[in-house]
């Protein structure tokens, strides 16, 4: 609380002065700093997805922003995994995540409601590197590295 | 696969219209914004400079533009609107760098990753006193917005 008034006053400065300005969204944050150390935010509807690490370990965590805090998601991580890059569509329905498990990278595609994970070849071959899943949950846009390229690829969901 | 050249940190928005994406021209990582499928390059306005560029987001109907730039020795998120021209500017306090952000598709909010101390963060940022909603089904921008790239 100590921080927040002092932001809510510089904001309150600032807009006067300034117009509006993006405020921090206090409460949220807390309860986003107190999961541990986070990177990789992807933001669609009312969902955060994010990679968080505590004690050495980092795992996918989905927060519904709406009630403030995270949501299961069962299957996704996998303690001899590392999640590489994740995103979310706008229901919280699909999440896509490229991670590293047993030495190779791989692009998997989580639904929720199924709690089901399928994998996502590359075409023609490469290792890929981030992900983006529009916010309909449709169609995915993947960072992939190829013949010493780094290439992006679309790849369609049925 | 979009082209041979070297192409990265891609995202679409909300329906798959629009493709931003990082390339190389001259040397530095410039954002670039593609009408999809035909793959027409659309002139974005407040990022002609400020290189490298980095972590495009975009609105549901890519109206809003959301990257890092390069401002002096600081990394800031920049929103354009391409539907009035205007820009946002999201200054961070000096002792925190900015490494990724996510623009929320509805505009209403901004994620962004900070390096702090040595430990990375994530603060959510309110959008809703600054930028009108960009909701799915709303008005597509048609063609270029404030000017179509050669």
């Amino acid at each position: 609380m100590r921080l927040l008034v002092p932001a809510c006053v510089l904001g309150l400065l600032l807009t006067g002065c300034l117009g509006p300005v993006p405020m921090p969204i206090g409460p949220l944050n807390g309860r986003i700093e107190a999961l541990g150390a986070n990177r990789d935010p992807a933001l669609s509807g009312r969902w955060l997805a994010l990679i968080s690490g505590r004690g050495g370990r980092e795992q996918v965590l989905l927060l519904d922003l709406d009630r403030q805090q995270p949501v299961p998601v069962p299957g996704l991580n996998r303690a001899d995994a590392q999640p590489v890059s994740v995103s979310v569509d706008a229901a919280g329905e699909r999440i896509a995540l490229v991670r590293q498990l047993e030495g190779r990278t791989e692009l998997v595609l989580y639904r929720r409601s199924l709690q089901s994970l399928q994998p996502i070849a590359m075409v023609p071959s490469g290792v890929p590197r981030q992900v983006q899943l529009q916010a309909d949950g449709r169609q995915l846009a993947v960072q992939v590295s190829r013949g010493g390229l780094w290439q992006v690829d679309l790849v369609q969901i049925p | 696969m979009l082209s041979a050249t070297s192409r990265q940190e891609p995202a679409l928005s909300g329906q798959g219209r629009w493709l931003a994406s990082v390339v190389e021209r001259g040397g530095r990582a410039t954002l670039l914004l593609q009408e999809q499928p035909s793959g027409r390059v659309v002139r974005l306005r407040h990022f002609q400079n400020h290189q490298p560029h980095s972590s495009p987001s975009l609105s549901w109907n890519g109206r809003y533009v959301a990257a890092l730039v390069q401002q002096g020795n600081q990394r800031l998120p920049l929103i354009e609107d391409r539907a009035t021209g205007a820009l946002h500017r999201l200054p961070l306090p000096a002792d925190r760098t900015a490494v990724r952000i996510s623009l929320a598709p509805e505009g209403r909010r901004l994620a962004v990753q900070v390096a702090q101390g040595g430990q990375w963060r994530v603060q959510l940022f309110d959008l809703s006193n600054l930028l009108e909603p960009d909701l799915p089904g709303g008005i597509a921008l048609q063609g270029g917005g404030l000017g179509t790239a050669p």
